[in-house]
């Protein structure tokens, strides 16, 4: 034992373990991309199964259709009808209202405003929703159906709403329900479900969402209709990212997918894939398409704002992958939906048996959490290997500034035996600045979230070009808030330590949370482990093109670029899901990432501004 | 239980947790049992003619089952010789008015009801009064009752009075009793105030009050035992889950239906409980059958089917045991009766009670059949919007319930008609022939006396809508307007707090209504009294305008619920939210029910109408619905995981400690030498052990050769 403690210590004197993290942090980064790019294969990923028995999917005759379709006709004319008269959203619920009503359905209606400079026009309208008391039932229960006017590209959702108001009536018919069946007909699809699901929970601000007038008990689940598909259709695309990367349970989504591939003979396809040859390019492009939604964190379709509150709840869209193939009409998807209905409705318990956490890569393929998270977590480890070295480091002399510095003027004997003591470290500089430059962050945050819409674009642009000069800013003004007057190697290593340090527990702890975000906020700021600074000016003016290159500003420039939107509609939507759904990934850029990365472009530059002041 | 139940009814089969507890409970039982004084060994008297209930009961002693244990308790009742009597009803009238014995069908006022004679003749009668709702609903309202007079109670000379629960309740000493079996919502905005002004309507599942004799609450609770477990056995119900926790004891709430002597009545305690998760089914109907005196064999009561009642759309089962008194009359007093009141109502839906039996799917029907708008521009042979709802309603009695009404219960007093129907009478209805029609004067109500032979069919034809006279009051009589419309659902989101929100509003442009608000809930809903807030109409007002009296009883861990009764007084037109905040405690890991993930059912909340001008003896009430609370659930398999990671870190742990603890190290040149060649020496000399016994085995058999 002895012998082993003394080789421990050894160890820890010998210079070369200083060597290691460098080398051990880019292993992680690595490792954790690598990690990710090994999912799809069939060693590491899973097949789905149904893990709720209750559920028992496809057991059941389903009998919509036959006659039904000429009411379904009759309700699209009617849907269509009273979208080209009337254009105003009451006037149209009047008319739907009528028609729930005439089924015998209990409705109610609920009126919303969202309004915020940040994203111009304001979001007004009514929700009209019915619920189809269940026969024997006690309002303890509740399962929701969602046909949005209008979807989310804002198109008129005429076949979802008229196959809603079908189904209603054909429901009524039936005896079995044991939870209330609640019919919900937003104007669109991003702000009124939203406003009715939190008058539900009573979480809504009464200024500008009223209450709803009839209730019903706690949702179970809730399937939407996105149907604006003409004519026959092939299959069918399942959406299912919530607010902030929330996801349904597992169950619900393999249980539709079940009902449809088994007993309606009826494709299904995730995140846009229409094609899925099942192979490892499919598989990882589903997978990344996923977590791409899920790092945005915005509703993608009507459901999107059920899941935050605990209500399982996907999307439907009706497609045809060639155009004109397809056999499926409307009664198809009614005949889907009506067995998800009676899977749902033979639940005894809310859907908790499967997994919350999982990364989908093809209908019957998944990684659950535990596979894939320590991708994400390995990535943020990186960042935390890092800041305990320059920790580490900062504590032992600099044996390269050695004969400038004052402080360090012990002599060359200390060159014999390197880290023999410790350096004191000056705290107060490095934790001043980190703490608020992490602070700085609010200010874009604030600024995006309140700002009048038309401003949005300068302001961003503004934003993007200060972000580069602020290190620089900070290089010059920091010397003179310092002790000595100047900036030691100490201090930019204790500027790196403590952010990256900030940056790493961050990260680890949305992983859990938000496992995408983790990940692609960790990848991009990844080379901020390995700026130094730099005295070649070449290489300090290349590497900061490449760290001004992976800018929080830049990358967001660039992506809706290449996706193809206005940067002021990226930044309206971020406003409008900060208010409205409690969208937090603008939280994340500004408050984790920003910050972390001028504090990393600070390094970078460090020396170069001493060296100014030198010459000075 | 032993009643099947059809799979298209779609009965929730009774929770395993419950059948498991069941066992756990019958030790109290027996318990109960033994420790009675007046007990004589079961079965001494036991008059059943069914040998396999003896058996059962006999099977019983042994406690194994609580199915058996439920039929022995009652058999033992039967043998029990009952020294007290705790029914002693004196003669005394206590201005009893009729007008509480009378059947409170305030549209078919009846020449002949049964509180004014009480004679031997109208010891029982039976009707069914029948209301067609808006949009194809129709209530059904069977009401039975019967009389014993006292004197011929405590003789046990049981007539008409159903024997079973006589004696149950002289056994548990109870004075009065109220039971509920409830299932379902009443609509009150669309079908108007409930039947009976609501007073004999119940929360979902199972509800039950009674005023027990007893000298002090050690002695009540003791016999509310008893009286749950019996009654548990009789109506094959989970009663006996009616503990401290789901008992109350209602200070405001409740008043004594029937007329109790003042002396009487300070030592009787009123004790309530409900079971909010009771699924009432097909075997809670057979045995409340089975004590009318014709069983349901003939009478309005053939009509009543588990398939039909237990499909509709709300259903109430409620069995009332009241003493009622008559009036001083001139020639003296009368003798004071125990009164049983059976009440069935159902809201069935008519369009899905007349699919028949052996058809019960909704399916589509042919599009030849659809009735469609014609109206519509778009109408034609392959759209049409529909119209059927419109239509009104159109049934038959056969239709409805299934089955053909079999001529009169011969024991029923014949001069109450048994079927009345609140149509408009300017309504055609068919009837089969040999029945007598009266209309009522009120003009909305018709009655028939049936020929008590034959069987009786009733069609009510769809009207037409062409007449000009054609209006929805020609049509339908439009329901009466409740005194109060209630609501409650529960606020909040997230497994720490919630909070409930009760929405009470008095619909009434000049009244005032004045009513007791009681929540009975479970312990582990941690009630914030000081966050109890109403608003009326929106606005904050204070307290004290609307709520005048608050009763609190706080709940006690594990032990009791809480109860909060609060008596209220709401302007006309106007809308109180009542909202109070509660936290969610955590339970202990056993106490989780297997599917804790549901929720747990927090019962209804009882509404005491107390309005001066009603006037009525029995006051109005009403039952929000029940409530299903999700409480923090731990994941159950954690502790499973936890256990297998502790015992693999042990195992491995533990192995590499023994292993270097025991083990013998010893240096490499101090061991076997193991090199090549020594293995090569090793297998050569095996090579030569093996070729010599083969080598000896080839030569012993060239031997025997």
């Amino acid at each position: 034992m002895p012998s082993l403690l003394s080789s421990a210590f050894s160890l820890r004197r010998d210079p070369r373990i200083l060597k290691i993290p460098p080398y051990l942090s880019l292993v992680c980064i690595v490792v954790g991309v690598v990690w990710l790019f090994l999912l799809p294969l069939d060693d590491y990923s899973r097949r789905t199964y149904i893990s709720e028995n209750a559920l028992l999917p496809g057991q059941v005759h389903t009998y919509f259709g036959g006659s039904d379709q000429n009411v379904f006709r009759a309700y699209k004319n009617e849907v269509v009808a009273s979208d080209i008269a009337e254009a105003n959203n009451t006037e149209v619920n009047d008319k739907l209202e009528g028609i729930l009503k005439g089924v015998g359905l209990k409705t109610g209606r609920q009126s919303f405003k969202y309004e915020s400079r940040s994203w111009g026009d304001e979001y007004e309208g009514e929700n009209l929703y019915a619920i189809l008391q269940a026969p024997r039932g006690d309002a303890t229960e509740a399962i929701v159906l969602v046909a949005p006017f209008r979807t989310v590209d804002g198109k008129l959702n005429a076949n979802g709403v008229a196959l809603a108001l079908t189904l209603s009536r054909y429901f009524k018919r039936w005896s079995l329900w044991s939870k209330d069946i609640i019919i919900l007909l937003p104007p669109d699809s991003l702000a009124g479900p939203q406003a009715w699901v939190d008058a539900y929970h009573d979480a809504h601000n009464p200024s500008t969402v009223s209450s709803l007038p009839l209730k019903s008990g706690a949702l179970q689940g809730a399937i939407a209709l996105d149907y604006t598909h003409e004519g026959r259709f092939e299959a069918v695309h399942i959406v299912y990212d919530g607010v902030n990367g929330q996801l349904p349970n597992l169950d619900l989504i393999n249980a539709v997918s079940n009902i449809a591939g088994g007993q309606m003979g009826m494709g299904t396809a995730l995140q846009h894939m229409y094609r899925h040859k099942n192979n490892y390019s499919d598989r990882l492009q589903t997978m990344l398409r996923g977590m791409l939604n899920q790092a945005l964190g915005r509703a993608t379709g009507a459901h999107s704002c059920f899941i935050p509150y605990h209500v399982d709840a996907i999307t439907l869209q009706p497609f045809s992958a060639n155009p004109g193939s397809g056999w499926h009409d409307e009664m198809a998807l009614g005949r889907l939906v009506e067995g998800s209905f009676r899977s749902l409705n033979n639940l005894l318990e809310h859907l908790h048996q499967s997994f919350f956490f999982y990364l989908l890569m093809h209908r019957d393929r998944f990684v659950s959490i535990g596979t894939y998270l320590p991708s994400a977590m390995v990535l943020a480890a990186n960042f935390t290997i890092m800041a305990i070295f320059m920790w580490v480091k900062s504590g032992q002399p600099q044996p390269g500034t050695k004969t400038t510095e004052e402080e360090t003027t012990e002599g060359d004997g200390d060159k014999k035996k390197p880290a023999a003591h410790a350096v004191e470290r000056e705290l107060f500089l490095p934790l001043g600045l980190v703490t608020a430059v992490q602070f700085l962050g609010v200010v874009p945050l604030f600024l995006f979230n309140h700002a009048p819409a038309s401003t949005l674009s300068p302001l961003f642009i503004l934003i993007t070009l200060l972000s580069p000069l602020l290190p620089i800013g900070i290089n010059f003004a920091l010397p003179s808030l310092s002790q000595t007057g100047r900036l030691t190697p100490q201090h930019y290593q204790l500027f790196h330590s403590f952010s990256l340090l900030l940056l790493g527990m961050f990260l680890s702890t949305l992983a859990t949370l938000n496992f995408s975000l983790a990940f692609v906020v960790g990848i991009f700021s990844a080379p901020l482990t390995f700026v130094r600074p730099v005295q070649n000016v070449a290489v300090k003016l290349l590497s900061a093109v490449v760290l001004n290159a992976l800018a929080p500003t830049t990358v967001i420039l660039a992506a809706s670029f290449y996706v193809g939107m206005d940067i002021s509609d990226v930044l309206r939507e971020a406003a409008f899901g900060w208010e409205v759904w409690g969208m937090y990934t603008s939280v994340i850029v500004w408050c984790v990432w920003w910050p972390a990365w001028i504090i990393g472009a600070t390094v970078l530059l460090g020396n170069q501004s001493i060296a100014k002041e030198k010459t000075l | 239980m032993p009643f099947l139940v059809p799979p298209e009814l779609h009965c929730l089969a009774r929770r395993g947790e419950e059948l498991a507890q069941l066992s756990s409970t019958s030790p109290d039982l027996e318990q109960s049992k033994l420790s009675h004084p007046n007990e004589t060994p079961p079965l001494s008297e036991f008059t059943s003619k069914n040998p396999a209930n003896r058996k059962r009961g006999r099977a019983s002693i042994n406690g194994r089952t609580t199915a058996t244990m439920r039929f022995s308790i009652s058999r033992l009742l039967t043998a029990a010789s009952i020294i007290f009597t705790p029914l002693l009803l004196q003669s005394s009238p206590v201005s009893a008015s009729s007008s509480s014995q009378e059947p409170a069908l305030s549209q078919s006022s009846q020449p002949a009801s049964a509180s004014t004679v009480i004679s031997s003749d109208s010891e029982y009668h039976e009707q069914l009064v029948l209301r067609p709702l808006p949009q194809s609903a129709l209530l059904a309202s069977f009401n039975f009752r019967s009389n014993i007079s006292v004197s011929a109670f405590e003789a046990q000379n049981f007539r008409f009075f159903p024997r079973s629960l006589g004696q149950i309740l002289q056994y548990a000493g109870t004075r009065e009793l109220h039971l509920r079996f409830a299932l379902g919502r009443w609509d009150a905005e669309s079908w108007g105030s409930r039947p009976w002004d609501g007073a004999r309507e119940g929360g979902t599942g199972v509800e039950l009050w009674a005023w027990l004799d007893a000298e002090t609450d050690e002695e009540a609770d003791q016999k509310w035992l008893i009286l749950t477990n019996a009654l548990s056995g009789l109506f094959c119900a989970s009663l006996n889950f009616i503990d401290g926790t789901r008992t109350t004891r209602p200070v405001m709430s409740f008043q004594p239906e029937g007329d109790h002597p003042n002396s009487t009545i300070a030592n009787t305690h009123l004790l309530h409980g409900t079971l909010p998760h009771e699924v009432v089914c097909t075997e809670n109907l057979t045995p409340f059958l089975k004590l009318l005196p014709c069983k349901g064999k003939t009478g309005i009561s053939s009509l009543l089917n588990g398939h039909k009642l237990f499909d509709a759309t709300w259903q109430s089962m409620a069995i009332d045991v009241r003493p009622v008194c008559p009036r001083e009359t001139e020639e003296g007093r009368g003798e004071c009766v125990l009164e049983i009141e059976q009440t069935i109502d159902m809201v069935l839906d008519v369009d899905r009670s007349k699919r028949p039996r052996g058809n019960p799917i909704p399916r589509p029907p042919p599009a030849q059949d659809l009735k469609c708008d014609p109206s519509k521009e778009y109408d034609s042979d392959n759209a049409c919007f529909p119209a059927d709802y419109a239509l009104g309603q159109d049934w038959s009695l056969t239709q409805i319930f299934g089955k053909t009404l079999k001529g009169t219960c011969p024991l029923t007093d014949p001069n109450i008609p048994p079927v009345c129907i609140q149509v408009p009478n300017s309504r055609h209805i068919f009837t089969s022939l040999g029945n007598k029609e009266v209309k009522d004067p009120s003009g909305n109500s018709r009655c028939y006396y049936l020929d008590p032979e034959g069987s009786f069919e009733m069609v009510l034809p769809p009207m037409s809508k062409d007449g000009a006279q054609h209006t929805a009051e020609s049509e339908l009589v439009k329901g009466e307007t409740p005194l109060l419309y209630a609501e409650r659902s529960f606020m909040g989101h997230g497994q720490e707090r919630g909070g409930v929100q009760a929405i009470l509003r008095n619909p009434s442009w000049d009244t005032e209504v004045e009513f007791v608000y009681m929540e009975s809930l479970p312990w582990f809903m941690r009630v914030y009294l000081h966050t109890l807030e109403a608003r009326i109409n929106g606005q904050k007002t204070s307290y004290d305008s609307v709520v005048k009296e608050i009763y609190y009883r706080p709940a006690v861990d594990r032990a009791r619920g809480t109860q909060l009764e609060l008596r209220m007084v709401i302007p006309p037109a106007s809308t109180v939210f009542l909202t109070y905040d509660f936290e969610k405690s955590i339970l202990r890991y056993t106490e989780y029910p297997p599917d804790a993930n549901r929720g747990f059912d927090v019962a209804a909340s009882i509404i005491t109408i107390r309005s001066p001008s009603n006037g009525k003896r029995v006051p109005a009430g009403m039952r929000t619905t029940s409530l299903l609370l999700n409480l923090p659930t731990p994941d159950f398999s954690m502790p499973y995981n936890v256990i297998i990671f502790t015992s693999t870190a042990i195992a491995l742990a533990f192995g590499g400690m023994f292993n270097i603890l025991v083990r013998r190290f010893v240096a490499a040149d101090e061991g076997p030498e193991v090199s090549v060649k020594r293995m090569r020496n090793k297998a050569v000399a095996l090579g030569r052990k093996v070729a010599a016994k083969f080598g000896r085995g080839g030569k012993e058999e060239g031997k025997k050769e």
